[in-house]
């Protein structure tokens, strides 16, 4: 069993735009894999359609076994309990501490505050942001906030870990950076997946590759390091 | 976390962690004991936002509260009187009028009679005359056709039982040929109070429907203000129950400190008129006293008051929470 699978998924929003049509892939367990393409592609709504953001037209969506699409909206919580999300806007709340950010996913699974503090210092250390717990959020730079969204994404521990575009506004260095955080996550057993058109940067880390081109997928298993063909220019890229 | 193995078995891994039933129900009552405070800190210390809503849940409170007191103190006030009944007793025709004086007498020395008055068949007659216009009618009359009357005002204090007895005891004497005891004005009384107390019910009905809504508009703004928060809490992993759960605290509380304000509101009300409405009174040689509004009936309106905040809010939470979704 895989800890993603997808069978003959197709999402037409109303309107009759097509954003996916007969997507079939699948994730193991620990596997770490990026999903490229153009804007528009599709990719987001792939990611949305694993935490009910979206529910398919057609096909089936499996996240740990379970179907997601048919799933009853009073599961959906503990379904996206299991899977961290990362924005390209990161989604932080400014009305609170760095801390009360990071910390709402445990206060909504009810853990007891000191397990819950603890959490939260272990899922900032992670993120090199230790001693930022009484900032605001709205003081920190991008890549900083990107990383209080991380933090905030790992913090439950989660099996499945998601990010859409979670370079998008940084600079190399930094992006460099964060794909390393990921890679260190996936290598404490999280099944990581990475919407990115960050290509070159996709290439340097050389692992496996979902391409979306209008709506349709293509797998790219793992090339090694700096070696990849240059497959996305062929998709406005 | 770093240093920790791969670990690649399925379902299991990083991912796995559990918190026991107990545990869950702990961090559930802790939760509520967490909202509830922090929703009724966020808001005592910004009152600003919600002083309206407070003031207009205090207000529709405070009209059925005061209309409710009054008619309390009224149908208090009328217990009173309905052991007073004075009657009316007929005299036997053509009674000697030195056989009514006699009998008033008599009258005025029984247990629990405060005073008497007698009217004459003559001035009976004279009062018909003057009050009827038949002056010339009468005129062709023989004799005068009216008996003499003696009006006898029980104490206030009789109970109603006595009253009844009195006028048992007068009926019997041989002079007499009718008492009627004089009800007519307190039964009008009586129905008087209770179609007010249906036009209060009414009028709390609607109030209490202008509360509602009032809560529901309140709450309806501040979800629509807080649609950022709503959609990440669910985003990661938030109930319905969880989201719901600070709206409807603060709908509660709205109602609670609307109750509170409502109370205070009533008192001032009350030391205000309790003076004059006691001269007043005092003036009719009574030593009624205003009560105020009684702890039970407080204790109603202050919990009527959190539950109508409550269902305002729920009416609010099920219209809008559901349309916010990540």
């Amino acid at each position: 069993m895989s800890m993603v699978r997808f069978d003959g998924v197709g999402k037409q929003y109303p309107g009759g735009k097509e954003a996916l049509s007969n997507v079939s892939f699948g994730l193991d367990y620990g596997e770490f894999a990026f999903l490229t393409g153009h804007s528009g592609a599709g990719k987001s709504t792939l990611l949305k359609l694993m935490l009910q953001m979206e529910r398919p037209t057609r096909g089936k969506v499996f996240v740990d076994g379970d179907c997601v699409n048919t799933m009853k909206s009073s599961l959906v919580p503990f379904l996206r309990r299991k899977v961290g999300v990362v924005f390209q806007n990161h989604q932080l709340l400014f009305d609170r501490t760095v801390f009360d950010n990071v910390a709402l996913p445990l206060l909504i699974a009810g853990y007891q505050p000191a397990e819950a503090t603890r959490r939260v210092r272990a899922a900032l250390d992670s993120v090199g942001l230790l001693g930022y717990e009484g900032r605001n959020p709205i003081e920190l730079s991008g890549g900083e906030q990107q990383r209080v969204g991380i933090a905030r994404a790992v913090v439950n521990k989660p099996s499945l870990l998601l990010a859409d575009e979670p370079t998008g506004n940084l600079d190399p260095e930094l992006s460099e950076e964060i794909m390393n955080l990921f890679l260190r996550f996936q290598k404490v057993g999280v099944t990581v997946l990475i919407a990115t058109h960050d290509i070159a940067l996709v290439e340097r880390m050389g692992h496996r590759r979902l391409i979306l081109d209008h709506g349709a997928l293509h797998d790219s298993p793992a090339q090694p390091s700096f070696t990849a063909d240059r497959t996305e220019d062929d998709y406005g890229l | 976390m770093a240093s920790k193995p791969n670990v690649r078995r399925p379902r299991q891994g990083a991912s796995v962690h559990s918190i026991g039933i107990k545990d869950k129900l702990n961090a559930w009552a802790q939760q509520h004991q967490l909202v509830a405070v922090e929703t009724l800190i966020r808001l005592l210390t910004k009152p600003l936002g919600s002083i309206m809503t407070w003031l207009v849940i205090a207000i529709s409170l405070t009209l059925p509260g005061a209309m409710w007191m009054t008619l309390d103190n009224l149908s208090q006030l009328s217990d009173r009187f309905q052991a007073s009944g004075s009657m009316s007793v007929y005299l036997q025709m053509k009674l000697p009028d030195n056989d009514a004086q006699t009998l008033l007498k008599n009258i005025n020395g029984m247990d629990g009679v405060a005073s008497t008055r007698y009217i004459s068949a003559a001035e009976a007659l004279a009062e018909f005359r003057q009050s009827s216009g038949l002056g010339e009618a009468l005129d062709l009359l023989p004799d005068n056709p009216l008996p003499g009357v003696i009006v006898v005002e029980p104490e206030l204090s009789l109970p109603q039982s006595d009253v009844l007895a009195l006028s048992a005891a007068l009926a019997k004497d041989r002079r007499v040929s009718d008492v009627e005891l004089d009800t007519a004005w307190l039964d009008r009384l009586h129905a008087l109070l209770a179609l007010s107390e249906r036009v209060v019910w009414v009028m709390g009905a609607l109030l209490a429907l202008a509360i509602v809504l009032v809560v529901g508009n309140t709450i309806r703004l501040s979800i629509a203000n807080r649609v950022d928060e709503i959609r990440v809490t669910k985003l990661v992993g938030a109930t319905n129950a969880w989201v719901r759960r600070p709206f409807l605290y603060t709908g509660l509380w709205f109602g609670m400190v609307g109750g509170i304000v409502s109370w205070i509101l009533l008192a001032i009300g009350w030391l205000l008129v309790s003076g004059p409405v006691e001269d007043l009174a005092r003036l009719y040689g009574s030593d009624f006293e205003l009560q105020p509004l009684g702890a039970g009936a407080a204790l109603v309106l202050l919990l009527g008051a959190m539950l109508l905040g409550w269902i305002g809010s729920w009416w609010s939470v099920f219209r809008h929470l559901h349309q916010i979704e990540p």
